[in-house]
């Protein structure tokens, strides 16, 4: 991505408005403005870290490239209830203590393979705000990423103007 | 003074007044303008130009903040306009909000609005179906409301000639009971749709699925290229405005036509207070004003009025319009004004799956939307345990489906590489509903709106008629769909609340008998014959068609008659 399209897609990931970037910011707070949450920016940078685990880069862009995780916080702040959004900071703040414990490391730290290992473990945890959290997240990035400038130009594109339609295409 | 008075007077002066500039409005501003009168077209809401005032139509779901969805601080505050399947973050500012425009829902009611130039003729679904005299002799045959006082015939020229001008994608199909028009190409049924088509055909004798008839261009004619518009490019964003002109919006059509003519004044932001009746005159000599931003409180004067405020709205100036000869309301000595108010019941779908013709998949999208099945049930004789039927919309799709339930790069996968599914049928229910006194609405003696016009106070709801045919229309397609080899049959009760088909009708019936409706058969008030109602108000019953063409007939033919009634000072 050129750094023009770069900036559109941060902005229209984020949304609101942008308050700076990450390396920026000594305010310990979250990169774009929120209404209902608080995140802090370790909640941000572990939600980034999750989005990309989810949707890693390959020989195309991930989550934390198509800033994934800005969207998801964008979505829940405005379009879920609140108690929706109560059980996503109770899980989020409960997948961060559980998956240190169960990596022995913070989830940013670990590497690739245990990540994905332990994701596929959240349905196993008794905890309802953490698989509430994880599933709103799921949820959301694919959301974010088939939603996204780069998905929809780039790999499944979505047609503005069809200007057609065939009901006997060859299927 | 006195000669700046009558200036001003002079100045608010027009030959027609025509309260509304949806599609029915429109159409009376078109055919004023053409044949040379000076027309005031009244708009409560913003103007609306065509294309111009279309800010999101051209935009990518990336480029909207919600990707399409609405936040939930908006479906608390709103709930009512987010009950329409139409309502999403690319089309909110063509609907009401409802605190802005409160009414009172004695019983629960879904009032859809679009208060702005062009009105919900930007957001409609555009199914366009002609009535036939199985529709009109309905009442009379059946013995509920009052007769019509026209028949077929009397519509059918106009029929065509509206047809010509908006532009109707559609077959003819040689229904008697749904009669063929004046088409541009059909859009084809798809492989699934056909299918069920002929299956529908082998099976029984007097039922279709044809392909829906939608007011969309699918080849224009030079009319509608004079119009400004260009061939429907398929997009479906047609709830954004087209800024291809595809569909007919009076927005891209009637209006834009009205103005060239020179003859126009289209005046935004004015919410109609009253009618203004004058004893001396026998007549009504203009409309009273209130300007939705200043709140000013002005008068226009105009030989005919005609009003196409939307049905609801109509009943709502009508019965505000008091004065020492009509104290219950303009034309209203026997109380019936408001009264007889229906609508349709869109309450049920069923669905299911397809297994064969996986050789085919759909490709681009189809505006029409799929098929369409005219009322079968009752047309001929009444053959069932309630009165009259419904039609249904059908449709066939074959979607692509992605796993979405891996993680990691078999998430990406999943995501990436969509395998098709099964073929999907759906299909709707559009029932006729009958209209009853006990279904009305009414002023709020003592609460008013910002402009100091009385709330409306609406009373409607289903009944057991409607309940019937709901289980008819699940029993009935239920077996179709088995007969056509379709499976995991699912039928659905969606719980919308009336008013949520935003097909609201009635309450100003026309009829023969002044004593029992409010209008004659060319649509003006018995008691105020320079008064025409021609939307969805004028309405004697509701049969089963999406209604607007009609509308839009019923006011070219009434233009046409109040027109020739001003050359013989009849008015």
């Amino acid at each position: 991505m050129n750094r023009r399209a770069a900036v559109r897609t941060l902005l229209y990931i984020a949304g609101g408005t942008l308050v700076l970037p990450a390396c920026f910011r000594e305010s310990g707070k979250a990169s774009i403005d929120l209404t209902n949450l608080s995140i802090s920016e370790d909640d941000e940078q572990l939600l980034a870290e999750l989005t990309e685990t989810l949707i890693p880069a390959t020989d195309t862009p991930g989550g934390k490239e198509l800033l994934l995780h800005l969207f998801v916080l964008k979505m829940v702040d405005d379009c879920h209830k609140p108690e929706e959004q109560e059980q996503f900071i109770k899980g989020l703040s409960a997948f961060s203590t559980w998956s240190s414990h169960e990596l022995g490391k913070r989830f940013a730290e670990a590497d690739a393979d245990s990540r994905t290992g332990l994701l596929d473990k959240v349905d196993e945890n008794p905890d309802e705000a953490l698989k509430k959290f994880f599933s709103i997240t799921k949820r959301r990035s694919i959301q974010g990423y088939m939603n996204s400038q780069y998905v929809m130009t780039n790999l499944v594109k979505y047609e503005l103007v069809p200007g057609r339609y065939n009901g006997y295409a060859p299927a | 003074m006195a000669n700046l008075a009558i200036d001003s007077i002079k100045e608010r002066t027009f030959d027609a007044i025509v309260i509304g500039s949806g599609a029915s409005g429109s159409w009376a501003a078109k055919e004023f303008t053409e044949k040379g009168l000076k027309t005031l077209l009244l708009e409560r809401g913003r103007n609306v130009e065509h294309v111009k005032d279309y800010p999101t139509t051209n935009m990518y779901p990336y480029e909207f903040e919600h990707r399409l969805e609405m936040p939930y601080a908006d479906k608390q505050k709103n709930p009512i306009a987010n009950r329409c399947y139409a309502y999403g973050e690319d089309s909110q500012h063509f609907f009401v909000k409802d605190d802005e425009h409160p009414y009172i829902q004695v019983k629960d009611f879904d009032w859809i609005r679009g208060y702005q130039v062009g009105g919900k003729s930007l957001i409609w679904a555009r199914q366009v179906q002609r009535w036939s005299d199985f529709d009109f002799e309905g009442p009379a045959r059946d013995g509920f409301s009052v007769d019509w006082p026209i028949r077929y015939k009397d519509l059918a020229p106009w029929y065509s000639y509206v047809e010509r001008f908006i532009g109707v994608s559609g077959n003819n199909d040689g229904i008697p009971e749904l009669p063929d028009g004046e088409h541009l190409p059909a859009f084809p049924l798809n492989a699934v749709e056909d299918h069920f088509s002929k299956s529908v055909s082998q099976h029984y004798k007097n039922r279709h699925v044809i392909s829906a008839r939608c007011a969309h261009l699918s080849k224009p004619n030079p009319i509608h290229i004079e119009q400004g518009r260009v061939q429907c490019q398929n997009r479906v964003l047609c709830r954004r405005g087209c800024p291809f002109g595809g569909y007919y919006s009076a927005n891209a059509v009637t209006i834009p036509w009205a103005q060239k003519t020179g003859n126009l004044t289209l005046r935004p932001h004015s919410v109609v207070h009253s009618i203004i009746y004058d004893e001396a005159k026998g007549k009504a000599t203009g409309v009273k004003v209130i300007d939705a931003q200043t709140k000013e409180e002005m008068e226009f004067f105009a030989q005919v009025i005609f009003v196409n405020a939307s049905a609801l709205n109509t009943n709502l100036i009508l019965l505000n319009s008091i004065s020492n000869r009509f104290p219950q309301g303009l034309g209203n000595d026997h109380g019936l004004l408001g009264k007889y108010v229906a609508f349709h019941n869109y309450t049920a779908t069923i669905g299911a799956e397809y297994d064969g013709l996986k050789q085919y998949r759909t490709d681009g999208r189809n505006p029409a939307g799929g098929g369409y099945i005219p009322r079968f049930r009752n047309v001929y004789k009444q053959e069932t345990d309630f009165l009259r039927g419904w039609a249904a919309g059908f449709g066939a799709n074959r979607s692509d489906v992605r796993d979405t339930s891996g993680i990691g790069n078999a998430l990406k996968d999943g995501l990436l590489h969509a395998k098709l599914g099964p073929w999907r049928v759906h299909s709707h229910m559009m029932a006729e509903t009958i209209p009853k006194e006990e279904n009305f609405v009414s002023l709020d003696a003592e609460q008013k709106d910002a402009w100091g016009i009385p709330l409306l106070r609406i009373s409607i709801d289903y009944d057991e008629n409607d309940r019937k045919m709901r289980q008819d229309y699940y029993e009935q397609m239920t077996e179709m769909f088995e007969k056509a080899g379709f499976t995991n049959i699912h039928t659905r009760d969606d719980n919308r609340r009336p008013g949520n088909d935003i097909h609201e009708m009635g309450g100003a019936r026309m009829g023969h008998d002044p004593k029992t409706s409010l209008l004659n058969k060319w649509n003006q008030l018995h008691l105020c014959t320079n008064v025409y109602v021609t939307d969805g108000a004028c309405m004697t019953s509701t049969s089963t068609q999406n209604p607007t063409l009609t509308y839009m007939a019923m006011t070219a033919r009434a233009a046409d008659h109040a027109l020739s009634e001003l050359k013989r000072n009849n008015l």
